[in-house]
């Protein structure tokens, strides 16, 4: 039956995305790119792709992040065309998207002002799409009761932040347990949000919201160790959605180093392979690149999840699922950019591919 | 000969050639060959990313420099007052073929970078001022506004004080000191911050605040009236004066910082007046200072503008030529020593000698005497269509090329549709007047051809003008059914005498017309158009004419087969396709155009039998063959024609079905008698090998190599026996569907006729008889709104209507009878087009 009017309200905006999602480099672009020997090359080869020339009238020498920038800003312009063009609940759905990086935002806000950074920097560094309008004002804020108070408490933030009031001083651990906090709440409300929507769209989103839960879950056990987070407060931060809930939840609270961690993660057999050689390195104290090594499992299973999005039609989650997608195509050009930028040839494969 | 002189008839004769050109030549070459425009030249190194092709540095540097041409052109649009371009044609050419050449193009890529790096500072000067500039009103307008807030805190002050003095009066020399004491101590005990912010943000600024301070402030704001300007970008932010009173330092703090945080400026006040007007008057004179400095700087930036402005539209055009000159290098490939650029290409056969000639100029332009090498090469790939046209034929070229670019030296419709378009159009849309509207607009459009060209039209506009040249010929051939119609804005013409006249009106009761002996030479007779079965005689006369027009097109369309039989070489066709196809129409349908013809000969009222109905006679022609009611019968033996040919029909059936699969199994069984077999499985093998000796001898044999692997054909048996199945079956469906689809042309002319004429009589037949003042004001208005429906409906959509039903009898009805259509366009590099893909 959602078939049948879904395209009354959403079906051109879906049709859109599908387009922006055809744009999507695939893996011979990302091979082309690869043989780029300057950023002028990047220019020219990017220039071929859907990109056009976004980056046709900057001068010539170009800056990675100038590249990050613009194609950040292609992104933000599909997204906001998308969102003026949508109607309720879809457009309840991009305001959702959006909440997370008002997440990002708030926490860079605050922990730049508590290192006291330069606000104007700060707020440049933004991300574009999460920025509100009372969002400034964040910088005067010392403590979580204030910060709520002056200015949370109107945006679309307030009721995740009501659950973290009692945190008194804003200091560097804090602030994750903070953010930590707000994510949780903030997974948890687009969960059930999604539920409210009901099938199809709530199947696809729950896959992907529930991967995102879990991999905090053990990003957030993993990171504990060694650190003055008792395990009460680490489980108070463990997102109540996800496939490790509840049992792998509570596994992990009581966990106290990486083996068990892992061992949790064998009852479930799509995330058994993250671990495969990451603990033979542990053992042999390679500990952050064992680190980035889970982290690019964890982004090769979400744009694989993503990319299951588009399989299924008449549902919301391709919205959702494009805006990671192309996100992780920022990052896959950043550091191809940047590999060709500081002639560090041999990692340039280390990215994701996505097609 | 047709190959002697340019014809539309097929598109041009095209041959391959390859260009052997030594490096020094070919830029000049190319430029040449471009100004020139016709030569396409094919990618011979389509497995090179673009960026690592041999000449991606120049494009590079080109493009460097198109940015920079860019950014003068959007700096000059973005100047309030207009500075101007000189236009292409009227300034200095920059030479950029010949020895000369790189030296040219070095100093124009100094002097774009001097002009932009002068210009970037110019304008980072002129921000910055414009900044300071900014800075000091607002500081004004803080100083002036506070001053205000102030003024009016004290006078509310001193009544405080008066009032409150009132009550203590007794004491009078004490009044004089504490008028003294409240003056001086317009001091206020609370500290303040002043600034300006974005009037978008003061609601926010003022709630983030509110819920900061816990209330504890006092904000007062006012707008300034005028909107700044922001330099860089043009755009207008207006902004309002806030003055906010707290107490504490800590809350001072915090608010300064909001402030700042939400994109405010602040300004230090001081709280006596004193003081204020001191630094207003500070102000005031700094802001004259530095609005001199930046009238100046303005000044100064406008005149380099206008020096830029001078030579840009000859910068852009050089950069542009030298872009399309590098990509078209690109496509060529190097020979072995790398001294020589092999270039592939096709071209029309009868330009070669032109194209020689422009290589060597090329040659001596740029001073060598290695003169380029052209020769043809013999391939069996087919050759793009190119139909040469004129602004005349362009329109209509393009109307056909739309439905799709015809097969290469296939029959062209394009030059048919010059007259028949026009023509079908008029039947549709036949009227006098209308016509000469059109046809006056065409000729206006015509005869500022030359201004209209070079002004940019807009979209509609400037298709309306593209197709100038059809709608001249559409106006012309609407005065000529009009005439034949005899129709002008829905009235008639009585030009000659009308063979008809009507007896003196008695009553109420119907006249018949009698009838004087006289015949009218021309069109319809006028007398019909007012007579009470007008309709129904123009009705039975349009439809049986819209049937004799389309037969007569399509059997036109039909013989077009044959020039294309003939060409390619298929003389199986003309016996297994053209001939059935031909008896098939003619049999039915040239049956039933002979019958109405017949009809109209014949007169009816001293004949014994009532006229007979033309389409119960088709229908029961098929429906029962050899039986003819004589109540209904046209000629005698009518019964047996009608069978014979109704036989003829059936036969043509299966000729068309079988013959063709038939003679095309023979041919292949007797060369499969003979011994040959398919080559294909070794075929791909050896063509693979070719790939690899290809790329070992690096490009030399490259051409050759791509010839081997021709564009193999290899029809099966079975595609040709459905593939004529289905030509058979569409054709005979088609020619019912499509006779009865020429109907429109009946249906559009009555509903075009009767549109008008429901116009004329609910607006200007209405005022007409109308006498006095009122009845001539009444005539002016009326007429001013029945000119303007005639013009936008009946012209413009009814016109539009028209067009598309041509068009569709074209692409649909006629072109389905001869045109395959599947050919590619012939798309030679060219200078002429640089500006539209812009």
């Amino acid at each position: 039956m959602e078939g049948l009017f879904f395209n009354v309200d959403s079906g051109f905006l879906e049709g859109i995305v599908r387009g922006y999602k055809a744009g999507i480099l695939t893996q011979s672009q990302y091979a082309s790119l690869g043989q780029c020997e300057t950023l002028e090359d990047f220019r020219t080869q990017l220039s071929a792709s859907d990109y056009g020339n976004f980056l046709a009238n900057e001068p010539s020498p170009l800056s990675t992040s100038t590249i990050a920038d613009k194609a950040t800003k292609v992104l933000v312009d599909q997204f906001n065309y998308l969102r003026s063009n949508s109607v309720q609940p879809l457009s309840k759905f991009f305001d959702y998207i959006t909440y997370a990086y008002m997440i990002d935002n708030v926490i860079l806000l605050i922990t730049g002002t508590l290192h006291e950074r330069d606000t104007h920097e700060l707020l440049q560094r933004c991300h574009p799409l999460g920025v509100f309008d009372t969002m400034p004002a964040l910088c005067v804020a010392t403590n979580v009761e204030e910060l709520y108070q002056s200015v949370l408490v109107e945006t679309a933030l307030a009721p995740y932040f009501r659950d973290c009031l009692s945190a008194s001083d804003l200091d560097d651990l804090n602030i994750e347990i903070v953010r930590n906090t707000v994510y949780k709440a903030y997974l948890e409300d687009f969960y059930h949000f999604c539920t409210s929507l009901g099938s199809p769209t709530s199947d696809v989103m729950h896959r992907i919201l529930s991967f995102e839960a879990d991999r905090r879950t053990i990003n957030i056990t993993i990171n504990s160790f060694g650190t003055e987070l008792t395990k009460e407060q680490r489980a108070k931060l463990f997102p109540t959605i996800g496939r490790l809930f509840p049992e792998g939840n509570n596994q992990l609270a009581k966990s106290d180093d990486i083996d068990q961690v892992r061992q949790v993660c064998e009852n479930i057999s799509e995330y058994r392979s993250f671990f495969d050689n990451t603990s033979s390195q542990l053992g042999g104290g390679n500990e952050s690149s064992a680190a980035s090594e889970l982290e690019d499992h964890f982004f090769t299973t979400e744009v694989h999840l993503n990319k299951q999005a588009f399989m299924q039609q008449f549902q919301y989650g391709v919205f959702y699922s494009y805006m990671k997608l192309k996100e992780q195509e920022i990052r896959n050009l950043t550091w191809i950019a940047e590999c060709i930028a500081q002639d560090a040839r041999d990692r340039m494969q280390d990215f994701i591919p996505i097609f | 000969m047709g190959d002697d002189y340019p014809t539309l008839f097929r598109s041009e004769q095209m041959s391959l050639v390859q260009l052997f050109v030594p490096t020094e030549v070919a830029h000049d070459a190319v430029a040449e060959l471009g100004e020139l425009g016709n030569v396409q030249f094919k990618d011979l190194n389509p497995d090179v990313a673009p960026f690592q092709r041999s000449f991606v540095g120049e494009i590079r540097r080109v493009d460097e420099m198109a940015r920079r041409v860019r950014f003068f052109s959007t700096q000059i649009e973005k100047e309030k007052d207009v500075i101007p371009i000189r236009p292409l044609y009227d300034s200095a050419p920059l030479i950029t073929v010949g020895p000369r050449a790189a030296q040219t193009i070095d100093d124009l890529d100094v002097t774009l970078a001097e002009h932009e790096s002068r210009l970037q500072q110019m304008n980072d000067s002129y921000k910055t001022l414009s900044e300071r500039t900014r800075e000091l009103i607002e500081a004004r307008h803080v100083l002036r506004e506070t001053a205000v807030f102030f003024d009016k805190a004290q006078d509310q002050h001193t009544d405080i004080r008066t009032s409150f003095d009132d009550s203590s009066a007794p004491l009078l020399q004490h009044d004089d000191r504490e008028n003294h004491f409240s003056s001086a101590s317009v001091q206020f005990d609370l500290e303040f911050v002043a600034g300006t912010i974005d009037r978008a943000r003061i609601p926010t600024f003022e709630r983030v605040l509110w819920r900061v301070l816990r209330g504890n402030l006092y904000m007062n704001h006012t707008d300034i009236a005028e909107p700044f300007v922001d330099p860089e970008t043009g755009s207008e932010t207006r902004k309002n004066v806030f003055i906010i009173f707290a107490h504490g330092d800590a809350l001072l703090a915090k608010i300064r910082k909001v402030a700042e945080s939400m994109g405010a400026t602040l300004y230090p006040i001081d709280a006596n007046a004193d003081k204020r007007s001191d630094s207003l008057r500070e102000v005031t004179a700094r802001l004259e200072d530095i609005q001199t400095v930046l009238y100046n700087t303005g000044a100064n930036r406008r005149s380099e503008l206008v020096r830029i402005g001078e030579s840009l539209a000859s910068w852009q055009d050089v950069v542009r030529k030298e872009k399309l000159i590098y990509q078209t290098m690109n496509l060529f490939n190097y020979d072995v020593r790398r001294k020589t650029l092999i270039a592939e290409g096709w071209c029309p056969t009868r330009d070669i000698t032109m194209i020689q000639m422009a290589l060597r100029h090329a040659t001596e332009e740029s001073g060598t005497n290695m003169p380029p090498i052209l020769h043809e090469l013999r391939t069996n790939k087919t050759p793009p269509t190119f139909n040469r046209t004129n602004k005349f034929t362009e329109g209509f070229q393009t109307l056909m090329d739309t439905y799709g670019i015809a097969t290469y030296q296939e029959v062209n419709p394009g030059l048919m549709a010059v007259i028949t378009f026009p023509f079908l159009f008029a039947v549709m849309f036949g009227d006098i007047g209308h016509g000469f509207i059109i046809f006056v607009a065409a000729v206006l459009m015509i005869l500022f051809e030359r201004q209209m060209a070079k002004a940019d039209l807009g979209e509609i506009v400037g298709q309306f003008y593209f197709g100038r040249y059809i709608i001249l010929l559409m106006g012309l051939f609407s005065i000529y059914t009009g005439f034949m119609y005899n129709d002008i804005f829905s009235k008639t013409l009585h030009i000659w005498r009308s063979g008809w006249d009507y007896p003196q009106q008695q009553g109420n009761g119907t006249i018949f017309a009698t009838n004087n002996g006289h015949v009218y030479p021309f069109g319809v007779d006028p007398a019909w158009h007012d007579a009470d079965n007008a309709l129904v005689f123009t009705n039975s006369y349009k439809m049986k004419m819209a049937v004799v027009l389309g037969v007569i097109h399509m059997t036109f369309s039909l013989c077009l087969q044959i020039p294309n039989h003939i060409r390619f070489k298929r003389p199986l066709d003309i016996y297994a396709n053209f001939v059935p196809q031909m008896i098939f129409l003619q049999s039915i349908f040239g049956y039933l155009v002979v019958c109405i013809i017949y009809k109209w000969t014949v007169d009816w009222s001293k004949s014994a039998t009532s006229p007979p109905s033309l389409l119960n006679m088709l229908i029961l022609m098929f429906l029962s063959p050899g039986e003819v009611d004589p109540q209904n019968e046209l000629y005698g033996g009518q019964s047996f024609v009608q069978v014979a040919l109704v036989l003829l029909a059936v036969i043509c059936i299966p000729w068309m079905l079988c013959t063709k699969p038939y003679f095309r199994w023979k041919e292949m069984r007797k060369i499969h008698d003979q011994g040959y077999v398919g080559l294909d499985q070794d075929g791909t093998h050896r063509d693979s090998t070719d790939e690899v000796l290809a790329g070992e001898e690096e490009g030399n044999g490259r051409a050759m190599a791509e010839d081997a692997d021709e564009e193999h054909e290899h029809e099966d048996f079975s595609e040709v026996i459905i593939n004529q199945v289905i030509h058979t079956i569409e054709f005979c469906l088609g020619c019912i569907s499509h006779t009865a689809s020429y109907l429109r042309l009946w249906a559009l002319s009555l509903a075009h006729a009767q549109l008008s004429e429901v116009l004329w009589d609910m607006t200007l037949a209405r005022v007409l008889g109308m006498e006095g003042i009122v009845g001539m004001i009444a005539l002016i208005l009326i007429g001013i709104f029945w000119f303007a429906a005639t013009v936008f409906v009946l012209c413009i959509m009814e016109g539009l209507s028209a067009f598309l039903h041509a068009l569709r009898l074209h692409w649909v009805e006629s072109m389905s009878k001869h045109y395959e259509g599947t050919g590619y366009a012939f798309t030679p590099l060219t200078f002429a087009h640089l500006d539209a893909n812009e």
